[in-house]
This record gives structure tokens, sequence and C-alpha cells, in this order.
């Protein structure tokens, strides 16, 4: 059994952050849980659906944010206790639902999760979601360690219940990935039978009114705050310095003061509650020091707001510095690291502190180099986007009129790099290169005369680049839509989506076909394999000749790494040693210096190319690129 | 500077002055051609490439290429050098109606087929609807398939390349004069030679004023003839100067000035209307329907047309003192011209 499953109040059990805020949920006894795939929030909904089945749970994985949102408020509604989960971005997507929930407010307990990416490591952008708190007037949690990301999200639902308010729970990557110990509670067993109220309507119009019930459960989540267990104080009556902390921050400063061995000197004030925030506990902790440092990810967000504080109060507390992310001691941009906090709190305290010594760090990272090469970003071997790429990549230059590929989030935005080619030029949210196809679309009457081209992924198109379709053949846009379809959510662990024939929990499902779908949308549709590259090419090259209208190309091939856990490979690929040529071929190494499969490698001994058979997945792409035919495959 | 792909982007490709003569191309996968244009794909770092030394817009030496190109001194005569200049035609009328003017290109082509001096022939096939492009030739119908001009471009010489070839063939070009330097170059490049190029027996060129873009001038041959196949392009000499074409459905005559936005940029710097290069050079002869001024230049060239006039293949008349003084301006107009428009681009 998933330890996340486990009815064994008590036990010790190491779970991801993710799971430990999907055990808190069922702690809580949540039954409906929904959510869209994005790192690094994906293992909440993930690790709920693979215990949906056994403990009786309705989970899925919804075609955006804003819907499973919506599913989840549905069921709060009704009075079951719901839970939804997406990345920061899915938040943007969510937010103008979220935005008219609060002002209705729910029912039963309803618990957004958004873990968010601090410096953008597998997203379009660096963004902090906890600004939705604040202009929704929604109460905020923020976990710091693995049993606390536990604990709010059991708590977060008996909040939301008592307030009638949705209760976000801000997580961040190195909370949400990592793992640690955590303490099991109890599983309950309720089964309590849904029903909505028809006397209890849920309106966000008229405005007004409804914004004076939010402003009235604001003031009482305030109240709520102040004696907050997941706010604490840990320090010394009257430390030199104090820092304030939330989420990730507080291990962080933990091991700064431990460091610096300034526990003497230093407090830390760790927030769980970070909106609305407890002003009485917070003047409290203002009383006892001069100087705060404010340690948390991406934005200023605890310095703004307890600033804000401070100002309302200032007469009474006098002259106080504050150090953070305003005055540059922290730097403003990017995750934070134990060394960064210690650099900062070193300066205030100004302790002579060296990371180890510099002899050590040099050796490590030495050591460090033979193991770990440096790496380019790029696709797996036999991943059918590098044919795409490769395709798109000789279409465009034979068509010669400098064609605009629009891009956006997904595995294949690593064709903005040398692994695509350098073919992506634009690149923002999901959906977000189709609907800019329509607007580029429209510029041939002002003198536009490269093609445009629009290119997004399977799951994205279900995501958001559906309406902009439908807008395009609405308006008369002319544009190219390349749909890349790897029948899979590739970039964030493989879910399945409205395409792929089965649902987070594995029941099968009816499949939205791409194709009629993009025909109903009012494209001129094809469909071709990327792995025949010329074909592909002269597809591309017919589709982007043709001159009006909306056009679509489906590059239907199945994810890599997802047909090579099924499957065997497609073929075995060998290479010719008699015929590879080597540096005297012309061909300049073709295949390792620009087709850049990691599965073939150059042998800087023999001054041969060579199959790396451990890494090659058999997608056989490669004969077709080498001009000197010594690349051979052989179906298996 | 780069003597690769680098310099030929720099010096030709991006100055918009290639010929599309497929001199460079199926030498390596980095460039290719669509629509009658020569496309680089991706970026190539090596310092020295057959595309660069065979193109004929790059650096390019008469003299130095005279010993493995034409088998006596170039001469910077007006037409280059040569040992006779004569009217020819093809008996067999089938050439004459097929080819353009007297066949007598073909003729020669199936003649030196037939007499064993070539195995084969790479000729350029043009039909109505797709880009011209090298063909490799061995027999009398194909040979009558590829007769007649198209007054476009096309990479001919990737078929040289390309191949498929069984090894041991003797290979005849015919080509436009930016053909015929190119396959001078290749002779005389020290660069390795990976394909068939010391297998060229034959070198027929085929006088060129200029020639076309393809696809400009396919949309405009689309436009003014609809979808009838076009069956054979003439261009008219001056005054009248009409390109006729003969399609299916009838015959069309369009003003030659409706055509010349689409002349290549690369052929206002040639200075070789006659294929100085070749063994044999033919083109029309103005004002006389039916029959082909022909240079005949090396010594191949003069043994292959003597045998084949001895065997009645092809018969031929002095051509007339007039003619050959107007060729000569022509060809000296054309050098003239190319010399101001080189200046024009440096």
């Amino acid at each position: 059994m998933r330890s996340i499953a486990q009815n064994t109040p008590g036990k010790v059990v190491l779970l991801m952050g993710n799971e430990a805020i999907a055990r808190g949920a069922l702690e809580a006894g949540v039954k409906v849980c929904a959510g869209y795939p994005g790192n690094p929030s994906s293992e909440i909904i993930g690790s709920l659906a693979e215990v949906a089945n056994e403990l009786g749970l309705h989970v899925e994985w919804s075609i955006n944010e804003k819907v499973a949102l919506e599913i989840a408020a549905g069921a709060s509604f009704s009075g079951l206790r719901s839970l939804c989960a997406m990345k920061q971005n899915g938040l943007n997507v969510a937010s103008d639902f979220l935005l008219n929930l609060n002002l209705t407010g729910c029912k039963a307990g309803l618990v957004i999760v958004v873990a968010d990416d601090p410096a953008g490591i597998s997203s379009s952008n660096e963004e902090d979601s906890r600004l939705f708190a604040k202009i929704g007037d929604l109460p905020l949690l923020e976990p710091a360690h693995f049993q606390e990301a536990k604990e709010m999200a059991r708590e977060g639902f008996s909040i939301s219940e008592a307030l009638g308010l949705p209760v976000l729970i801000r997580s961040v990557t190195r909370v949400s990935h990592a793992r640690g110990n955590v303490t099991l509670g109890e599983l309950p067993h309720s089964n309590p039978k849904p029903a909505f109220d028809l006397a209890q309507p849920r309106l966000a119009f008229p405005p007004l009114p409804n914004h004076k019930v939010l402003h009235e459960k604001f003031k009482k989540a305030r109240t709520m705050f102040e004696t907050s267990s997941f706010n604490v104080y840990r320090g010394p009556e009257k430390p030199e310095v104090t820092i304030i902390t939330s989420g990730s921050g507080y291990l962080y400063s933990c091991e700064a003061v431990f460091n610096l061995n300034a526990k003497e000197r230093v407090g830390i004030l760790k927030m769980g509650t970070t909106w609305p925030l407890p002003e009485e506990f917070l003047l409290k902790h203002l009383r006892r020091s001069d100087q705060f440092l404010f340690i948390e990810e991406v934005d200023p967000f605890l310095e703004n707001n307890v600033k804000e504080v401070f100002a309302q109060h200032c007469m009474e507390l006098g002259v106080k510095r504050f150090f953070g992310k305003a005055n540059q001691m922290i730097p403003d941009v990017g995750e934070l690291t134990p060394e960064i906090v210690t650099s900062a709190l070193q300066a205030l305290l100004a302790i002579p502190y060296t990371p180890g010594p510099e002899a050590y760090n040099r050796t490590a990272s030495e050591a460090l180099a033979e193991v770990v090469p440096p790496r380019a970003l790029s696709f797996c071997a036999g991943c059918p986007h590098r044919a795409t790429y490769w395709a798109i990549k000789t279409a465009l230059a034979l068509d010669g009129r400098e064609g605009i590929v629009l891009g956006d989030i997904g595995c294949y935005s690593l064709g903005v790099g040398a692994s695509g080619f350098f073919q992506m030029k634009t690149l923002h949210a999901m959906g977000s290169g189709v609907g800019l196809a329509c607007g580029l679309g429209q510029l041939d009457r002002f003198g536009l005369d490269q093609p445009v081209i629009a290119l997004c992924g399977d799951s994205t198109f279900y995501h958001a680049a559906m309406p902009a379709l439908a807008n395009a053949t609405y308006n008369s846009a002319n544009f190219l839509l390349l749909l890349l379809d790897n029948s899979a959510t590739a970039m964030t662990g493989f879910q399945p989506h409205p395409g792929t024939g089965t649902t987070a929990t594995g029941s099968p499902a009816p499949i939205l076909d791409l194709q009629t779908l993009c025909q109903s949308l009012g494209a001129k549709v094809e469909v071709v394999d990327p792995f025949d590259i010329e074909g592909t090419i002269a597809a591309i090259l017919k589709m982007v000749r043709m001159v009006k209208g909306v056009k679509a190309l489906i590059f239907k091939r199945e994810c890599a790494l997802v047909s090579g856990r099924r499957q065997k490979k497609n073929y075995q690929v060998e290479i010719d040693p008699e015929r590879c040529l080597g540096d005297s071929c012309g061909c300049n190494r073709l295949c390792t210096r620009v087709f850049k499969c990691p599965g073939l490698r150059w042998d800087p001994k023999k001054k041969k190319a060579q199959i790396d058979e451990a890494i090659c997945n058999g997608c056989g792409v490669c004969v077709e690129i080498c001009p000197a035919s010594a690349i051979r495959r052989e179906a298996q | 500077m780069s003597r690769g792909l680098k310099g030929l982007v720099e010096k030709v490709l991006s100055q918009g002055l290639c010929t599309s003569c497929g001199a460079c191309l199926s030498l390596c996968p980095y460039l290719r051609s669509w629509q009658g244009r020569v496309v680089k794909v991706h970026d190539c770092s090596l310092e020295d490439g057959r595309c660069f030394a065979y193109c004929p817009r790059t650096e390019f030496n008469f003299d130095g290429i005279e010993k493995k190109g034409v088998h006596q001194p170039y001469q910077h005569a007006e037409i280059g050098s040569f040992r006779r200049v004569l009217m020819a035609r093809a008996k067999d009328s089938t050439w004459r109606e097929r080819a353009q003017s007297g066949g007598t290109v073909s003729a020669l082509i199936d003649f030196a087929i037939r007499k064993k001096v070539i195995d084969a022939a790479i000729l350029t096939l043009r039909d109505g609807d797709s880009s011209p492009k090298g063909q490799i030739v061995m027999d009398r119908e194909d040979i009558l398939n590829h007769a007649g001009s198209s007054y476009v471009s096309g990479p001919t010489l990737e078929a040289l390349h390309r191949g498929p070839w069984e090894g041991e063939e003797k290979i005849g070009v015919v080509g436009l004069p930016c053909q015929v330097q190119a396959v001078s170059k290749m002779r005389a490049s020290t660069l390795e030679k990976k394909t068939p190029i010391d297998k060229i027996r034959l070198m027929i060129g085929l006088f060129c004023t200029w020639a076309l873009e393809d696809e400009p001038f396919r949309d405009f041959l689309k436009k003014r003839i609809g979808n009838w196949p076009a069956l054979k392009l003439e261009i008219t000499p001056p005054p009248e100067r009409l390109l006729k074409i003969h399609t299916t459905g009838g015959l069309y005559i369009v003003p030659v000035d409706e055509i010349r936005p689409f002349i290549r940029k690369g052929c206002e710097v040639c200075s070789d209307m006659t294929a100085e290069l070749a063994d044999i050079s033919a083109g029309t002869v103005e004002g006389i329907d039916g029959w082909n001024t022909v240079i005949v230049r090396s010594d191949q060239g003069e043994k292959l047309f003597k045998e084949a006039e001895a065997e009645g293949i092809i018969e031929s008349q002095p051509l007339p003192m007039e003619h050959l003084n107007h060729l000569k301006e022509a060809s000296l107009f054309k050098k003239e011209r190319a010399v101001k428009n080189f200046r024009n681009i440096e």
C-alpha cells in the first residue's frame, strides 16, 4: 500500500513534500481533487490519483486549472471537502474564477495548493503566486517543512470551513520536491452525502455586498491567525537581528544561524499564516529587535506586508531597520540557498565566515566535473520533437521567407536552443503561440511577408489553444499550426490528457481526437509522422505555402519515454565504421555536431561517430540524416 | 576568408548571385535546393569546401583552368577559343521538332552514347509543373523528353554528384555556360574528388543571355496560360523579342520585357554567353529558323562533330559572316554588362 494511504497514526514515513500535502488532505477527509500537471506541483494530484480507487475519491487531471478549481468549488458547494493543485502559472489561469469564488465563498473545506517554481527551473516564468491572496482577500498558508506541509493541508480544510473561504497553500520547489520524515495522523471514515442547498445560491453578483462580506471574513481570518501554531518565534528575548521568514526560507535561516553559531544574537520568526498577517502577534515581535532580515522566495511579499504593519504603528515602535530584497541584501530573483542567507546575516552581525575550506571546495567541484560533465539542455534520445524541429528547420529554410515559429511552454520549448535548432521565436504562457499567431496572422494586410507558424503540444492544445484556434477561424487569421502530438503531458511526467484514452485514475476515457477537433474548429488538417523526415518537410512546405486560412499539421508520434516503457526499441541502430568517413566525410560531423541526438557520440580516438547503445532509443531517424549512409537500422 | 560554406553564403548566396547550377548540391547535407533555389539549411564550419571551390560565382581564372577544362589555351576573345563556327542541324526531323532550333545538341548526345564516347549524359528535365532538375539519361527516348529550353536554370549538376552511378560510366554533360564553368572548376580543383568528375568525357554548352528564376516565372506562366502544360518555349530574336509558349491549349505570346523581372541577379554578372569552356557550344541562328549556331572548340568536340557529319546525323553549312559578327557583338555586350554590374556589386 502506498504510504500516503496507510491508516497507521503515529508512524513516521519518508514523504515528498507534495505527498505530505496529499496525505494532509486525506487526513482531512478530502473527497474531490482536481488539478492540471505542472512542476513542481504534479505529485500532489499524481499521488492522490494512485490511491483514489482504494479510498473512494474522485481525483482527476482536468483540462486546465480554471476548470480544476471550478470542479473543486462545485464539490465544496455541495458539502464535500475538495482540493485543487497547480503551479504558479496555473493560478493565473484559474484566477478569473478564483476572484469570483472569493465573493461567493464556499461551504465544505476547499484548499488550493499552488507550488511556485523560484528561478523558473521548469517554468516559462518566475512568479510569486502569494500576491493572489492579497488581491482576493484570501487566507494564505506557507509550509516550511514536510511535517508542516501535511499539517497545513489538513488544517487548511478546517480554516476554510470556519471562514467560508477557499484557503491558499503556497509551496515552493524545495518544499514540494524534497523528502523528509512525516508523522502520520489518522485517516477519517466519513461519507458525507453531497447536496447543493438551493436556498444558498453562490452568486458573485451583486458584487458590493459580497465584497463587504468578504472583508468581514478577512478580519475574522486575521483574528484567527493571531493564535495560529504555524507562526513560531525561536531565539533570545532581545535579539540583535530578527529574521522574519516563511516557507523554504525557514530552514535556510536555521542553517545560517547554525553556521555562524549566532543563536544567542539572532531570533527567527517563522510565519506560517502569511496573509492576512496577524497584527498583534507581529507587533509583539517587532518590539523585540531594531533590525530585521526578511528571508522568503521570489517576491518581497512578507517584507512589504510587515513594513505596512510597521508603518501603521511606527510612532509606538520607533526606529527600525529592515533588510531584505528592497535594499539588495537578498537577491530579488532566483532561488535562495543557505549560503545566501548566511552571507547576508554574516554582513549584519560582522561575523567572519568561510563556507568550508577553499581547497576542499575546489577538489569537490573538480571531482564533480568528472562525474557530471557539462551538458546542454537537450531532447531525450529518440524524442520525436528533435525530428520535428529538424523538419521545421529544413522546411522553413527551403521556403526562404523567414517563417516565424510562435511557441509556448512544454518539452518542445527546447526549440529555443540548440536541441531544437533555435527554431522557436516566442515563448510565453500555454497556448500563447496560437494566440500570437492570430495576431501576426492578420498582419499581411500591413505588409508582413513572413509566414506565421504557431506551435504547441497536445496537452497544451486542450488546455489553452482551442479558443485561439476558434478565434483564428472566426476572424480569418492566416497561419499554420504545428501540433506536436506525443500522446502525453510529457514535461510534467507523462500524465494522461483528453487525447490519451485514460483518466488520472487509470479508467478508460473517450479520446478527443485532435484531427477532428482542429477540423471542427475550422482548420485544414493533415497528419504526419515526424520520423518520416522528408515527408514531414514536404508537408510543412505544402501547408506553409497555402495562401489563406488556418491550417493545422499534426505531428503524431508517441513520446520516446512513454513508448520505451511499454515496448522495446523500434530499431537496433548501428554505425558501420567502414562507411562512416569521420572528418574526411565533408559532413562536418552532422550527426553529433548538428543533429545532436544524445544517442550518437563522437569517438575521439577512432574519429568516427558511434551509437551509444545505453542511451539510443532506437527511433532510427539518424539513418535518414547521415549522408554517407553509414548508419543502419534493423527492425526489432 | 572562409573557402567553405560560410564563404559561399557570404559571397554568393546572400548576394543573390547563385545561378542554381547545382554544382554544390548532393555533396553534403548542408545545402539543398527547392523551387530552383539553393538553400543553406545548417551552418557548416569547415574552412575549405567543394561547395565553394566548384561554384561558378566564386573566384574564377580562365587561364588557370585551360589545361583541365579545354584542350587549347584559352583565348580572351569575344567568344573564347574555337576551331570553327558553323550552322548545323539534325538530319532526323524528330530532333528538330522536339528540340530547340536545329536539334543539333540532342542528336549529338544520342550519337555520342551510341558511339560509346559516353555511356550516360546529364541533361536538364523540365516539365511544366516542377522545377528543372538534373537527370541521368542513357537512351534516345529519354533524350527526346529532355530536349528543348525552359529559359529557367535549375540544379542540373546535382545529378553528377547524386548519381546513382555504377562506377565506370563515361559521362557527358549538357549545360548552360555557368554549368560548364562549374564543371571546369571541378576538374581543376585540388580538393579530393568524391564524385565522378574525372569520368566526364564531353561537355556541350548552350548559349545563354540570361536565365529566369524558376518559381516567380512559373507563377507568371500559370497566370498567363492557366493550367495548360507548356510543351515548348522559344524566344524570338530582336527586333521581335517575343516569348512563344506552345501549350496543349494553343500558342501564347508574351513580350520578353514582361519576363525580364524574373531574370536571375546572378546572370547579370555572367561574362560567358557561349559556354567558352565546353567541347562544343550551340545556340540559335538569329533570323534562320531550324538551324543552330555551333562552335566547335576542343579536339574531342571536333572528332565527335566530324563523325556525326560523316555518318549523316548532322548536316552543316558555313555561318554567314554577318551572323558571326553579330554573335561576337552579343557576346562582347554580355561581357561588358557583366563587368559593369560586377563593379556595382563590389
